[in-house]
């Protein structure tokens, strides 16, 4: 990685009349082999690298970015954002970039092995899979999957003298599995592991997408009203991420967007949960020594036994507020799905951690008796999070009778208000995993409104 | 660089890939062009350009695909990542059981402009701050209840060069104007927030939509969710507002009908030529609506574009293809291979997808309903393979004894393409067409819409 393009654009940029500047330099290698209707039918070698370029002048942000890597391309970006910023209006919110910082130690984020991964190898990660979800029952039909193995670098300088760079690597492999019966088509079944290291599990993840597909067949009868309810990783994922995180993100609560805003010190939630952001987890998903404006990560705390602690930040927000960065600052994506390094700074969890209780998963399905278990839901994107409302459809989603899992059910929807749900929390599972940013285990909601046909 | 050198080294790099062993090779090259602009609260967040060069390279080999990418359009750089192209192929298709086969096209030469009145990159850039800065303004001048104002535009251009082995070759101009506002007001405890989001091929976007326009439009929605209250949960019938159907289209049936996800097991596998919906229901799928986002003229394997159409009167008549599904089931190719950018392979996106307007009025439309909801605008929407599919609703309004009542806010509803589509039972003349991205891995933009629609029955979830 040729960290001198960073100090050419820094350079570049003040020559044009920057007061501040910040180059960040990131590097995408991946591979991917692909499944599509039970073949593999698509291999994929892509690099994207590129370098963006923040400028400010007079409190000005400007903005640039390119993936032309010579010096020369790295100075005419340095330049452009140099121009855009003086183009740009004051924004009376701004302080200054990011000042210089000790950088934590973050364990397991980085496996040699998974860059010496051969493209036949990632093709055997899928067969696997694939035989050992149609060994489950012949009417699965592994729709979709993958094997995804990616390699990221990053370098970030600044004119107050940042200069971090950090590696990662990451490994998913998924498969997402359909069953037909002679009446009843299964909704798409997902399962997938994701790791920093390279240790596949192929038989795991086919054989458990397999089973939920054939599980999801067996349809019955869905009872609308209120009910206790088991939710899985996958739908806790969903609706804390679009019901309560973007309340707890410092530009949400600056901005009186968010519901929390004067509520630090208050409780918000029953006293069993506990959520806290922690970017330096060994082998976390999202973990790593610095945030990508080079702030380092670290652990926060949002809620302590029920009480509101704290909000995540990024530089901008965080001075805005007289607070520190919190060390959670991504780039990318967006409305626009912009490439890694194609946006300024937005707040983002690093890995979001819900503290696991000591129930086993009998133990789950027991405490609901009379309700439902519900893998995942579709629409909590439309939640509105700044009341926690939220009215998703749930699949796949079984019925649980006599403290027994009797039956899937289709065309329910669950709706209710995640701090509702999080007053209600009858039951938290001993065993988590992550999901994107979120890790958690299963917990039971005591009452939620079910809604049916 | 010159467009005659390029074609001779896309041609010469193609032609070497074939005799190593490729069955097919493509490069997609292009230079991307994009103008983004952020404004939260009326403070410029950013001003962002962007300059990118790059090259999409597919390979079809031993039955099976290899894709890579690179950042530079040298010569030497182009053909080592077709090399690469083919090497991940060979190893996918070791084990292939079933090559994949490409339909047939003609080979085409075409250099394709667009017919736009104002190039966003002949505007600059104060221009674009001030037009935010106004709409931001006339937000906060709308209502005092007016709390927050997030603001996106962006201009995105891109020149691309198709090449492909069988002699295609296509330059292709390609612009999105697009405008984003999310706007959020409080009334006490009660908060509410509205999106609104329009776009175009050129600049004149904002001759259409004026700044107090756009600002009235949001705001409106804003305040009624306000003072609206909540749904009842339930099965109730509904009249589907030109703004809202069109999502219906997209999302409901759209996905459900690409090739890929027919064939992997959607709802509508194996259904061609039965009746899954009722006979006032006719969807198509059309790349030949000129404002639409989902125009275009070639798709990005060069395939024409046409009008698809997907449901008639009721009956499935077709999916929307690119050319390896095309293949599969021999039929010709639909146009609608599409990627985001050349950082990832074309795949099956929709264009404009939209329901055919009916014969009823308005009023016609609400004398049906006793009590029920009119679904006038919409927050997202979602779908799964099964058919199930939600929709997140922004503003509606309750329908009482065949009039239209008081706001409701903040509900989903959800459904079964299949079973909703069976209760359509009349179809307004009124029709509407929306600007939309839409996500499946990669983002693209499209445009659906319909006339109002009338449903017996759809399920309400009221938070």
């Amino acid at each position: 990685m040729s960290l001198r393009l960073c100090g050419h654009a820094i350079k570049a940029a003040s020559n044009a009349g920057a007061e501040e500047a910040e180059a960040l330099l990131f590097n995408r290698y991946s591979t991917n082999v692909g499944i599509e209707r039970a073949e593999i039918k698509t291999a994929a070698n892509v690099k994207d690298v590129g370098i963006a370029v923040r400028a400010v002048t007079k409190s000005r942000i400007g903005f640039a970015y390119t993936n032309r890597l010579t010096i020369d391309e790295v100075e005419k970006t340095a330049r452009a954002a140099t121009r855009a910023s003086k183009a740009s209006l004051m924004d009376k919110n701004w302080k200054k970039l990011p000042e210089k910082k000790a950088y934590p130690t973050v364990e397991d984020t980085y496996d040699k092995r998974l860059t010496e991964v051969t493209p036949d190898e990632a093709v055997s990660v899928c067969l696997k899979m694939m035989a050992a979800a149609v060994d489950v029952d012949k009417r699965v039909i592994p729709a979709f999957g993958g094997v995804e193995l990616e390699t990221n670098e990053m370098a970030c300088f600044n004119s107050h003298g940042v200069e971090v760079k950090d590696r990662g690597t990451v490994f998913v492999y998924y498969l997402g599995t359909m069953a037909r019966s002679e009446t009843q088509v299964s909704p798409m079944c997902l399962e997938f592991k994701a790791s920093r290291v390279y240790e596949p599990e192929p038989d795991w993840v086919g054989s458990e997408a397999g089973k939920l597909a054939i599980q999801s067949i067996n349809v019955g009868k869905a009872e609308a009203g209120e009910f206790p309810v088991l939710l899985d990783a996958f739908a806790l994922e969903s609706i804390f991420m679009y019901a309560l995180i973007p309340s707890v993100r410092g530009d949400n609560v600056s901005r009186g967007k968010s519901k929390l805003k004067d509520k630090i010190g208050s409780r918000i939630a029953g006293e069993n949960l506990d959520l806290f952001d922690d970017g330096t987890l060994s082998g976390g998903l999202r973990s790593g020594k610095a945030d990508m404006e080079g702030v380092p990560k670290q652990r926060t705390s949002i809620i302590e036994k029920g009480t509101l602690r704290g909000f995540l930040y990024d530089n901008y927000w965080g001075k805005k507020e007289e607070r520190e960065s919190t060390g959670n600052a991504t780039r990318g994506g967006g409305r626009l799905l912009l490439p890694p390094y194609g946006t300024l700074p937005t707040i983002e969890p690093s890995n979001i951690i819900l503290k696991p209780g000591t129930a086993s998963e009998d133990e789950l399905i027991a405490q609901v008796k009379n309700g439902y278990y519900v893998r995942d839901v579709q629409g909590a994107h439309q939640s509105n999070p700044e009341t926690g409302e939220f009215s998703v459809a749930i699949a796949p989603a079984w019925r649980i009778m006599k403290g027994e899992i009797t039956h899937a059910v289709k065309g329910a929807m669950i709706a209710g208000n995640i701090y509702d749900v999080m007053e209600k929390i009858s039951l938290i599972g001993k065993k988590s995993r992550q999901l994107g940013t979120f890790i958690t285990p299963k917990i039971v909601i005591d009452k939620l409104n079910v809604i049916t046909k | 660089m010159e467009l005659s050198l390029l074609k001779d080294i896309l041609v010469s790099v193609i032609d070497e890939i074939m005799r190593a062993g490729a069955d097919y090779a493509e490069i997609r090259a292009q230079n991307n062009d994009n103008t983004i602009l952020e404004m939260k609260d009326g403070q410029m967040e950013a001003v962002t350009v962007a300059s990118e060069v790059g090259a999409g390279v597919r390979v079809l080999a031993k039955g099976a695909w290899g894709f890579s990418t690179t950042n530079s359009l040298l010569r030497k750089d182009l053909a080592e990542s077709l090399r690469a192209a083919l090497k991940m192929a060979s190893t996918a298709g070791k084990k292939v059981r079933e090559p994949v086969r490409l339909a047939e096209v003609k080979a085409l030469e075409d250099r394709v402009t667009l017919p736009v009145k104002k190039d966003p990159r002949n505007i600059d850039i104060s221009t674009k701050i001030n037009n935010l800065l106004d709409i931001n303004k006339s937000c906060y001048n709308f209502d005092k209840r007016i709390k927050s104002v997030t603001l996106n535009s962006a201009n995105l251009t891109t020149e691309q060069t198709l090449a492909t082995s069988d002699g295609t070759f296509i330059e292709h101009e390609k612009m999105f104007v697009w405008n984003y506002c999310w706007v959020t007001g409080k009334s006490g405890a009660v908060m509410a927030s509205a999106r609104d989001e329009i776009g175009a091929h050129g600049y004149e976007l904002y001759e259409n939509h004026p700044p107090d326009r756009i600002a009235t439009r949001v705001c409106k929605k804003v305040i009624q969710q306000l003072e609206a209250e909540p749904a009842k949960s339930g099965a109730h019938p509904a009249i589907i507002g030109t703004d809202i159907v069109g999502v219906l289209a997209h999302e409901a049936l759209g996905h459900i009908c690409e090739a890929d996800l027919a064939l992997s097991g959607s709802a509508v596998m194996g259904k061609i030529g039965e009746k899954i919906a009722s006979e006032k229901v006719t969807i198509y799928d059309s790349a030949l609506i000129p404002e639409g986002f989902g125009a275009l003229k070639y798709d990005d394997e060069g395939v024409t574009g046409e009008k698809t159409v997907l449901i008639q009167d009721g009956i499935l008549v077709g999916y929307m293809h690119n050319r390896e599904t095309a293949g599969k089931m021999n039929v010709p190719p639909t146009g609608n291979a599409r990627a985001q950018d050349f950082r990832v392979p074309p795949i099956i996106r929709m264009r404009n997808t939209c329901f055919k307007e009916g014969s009823h009025s308005f009023e016609e439309l609400l004398e049906g309903v006793r009590f029920g909801y009119y679904l006038e605008d919409f927050r997202g929407g979602q779908a799964n393979l099964d058919g199930t599919f939600t929709i997140g609703v922004q503003s509606a309004f309750e329908i009482n004894k065949s009039e239209l009542g008081k706001p409701v806010r903040n509900l989903g509803v959800s459904g079964n393409t299949l079973e909703t589509l069976e209760q359509v039972d009349a179809c307004g003349k009124d029709f509407g067409l929306e600007m939309g991205r839409c996500g499946k891995g990669q983002l693209m933009f499209a445009s659906d819409g319909g006339p109002s629609l009338r449903v017996k029955t759809i399920l309400i979830g009221g938070a």
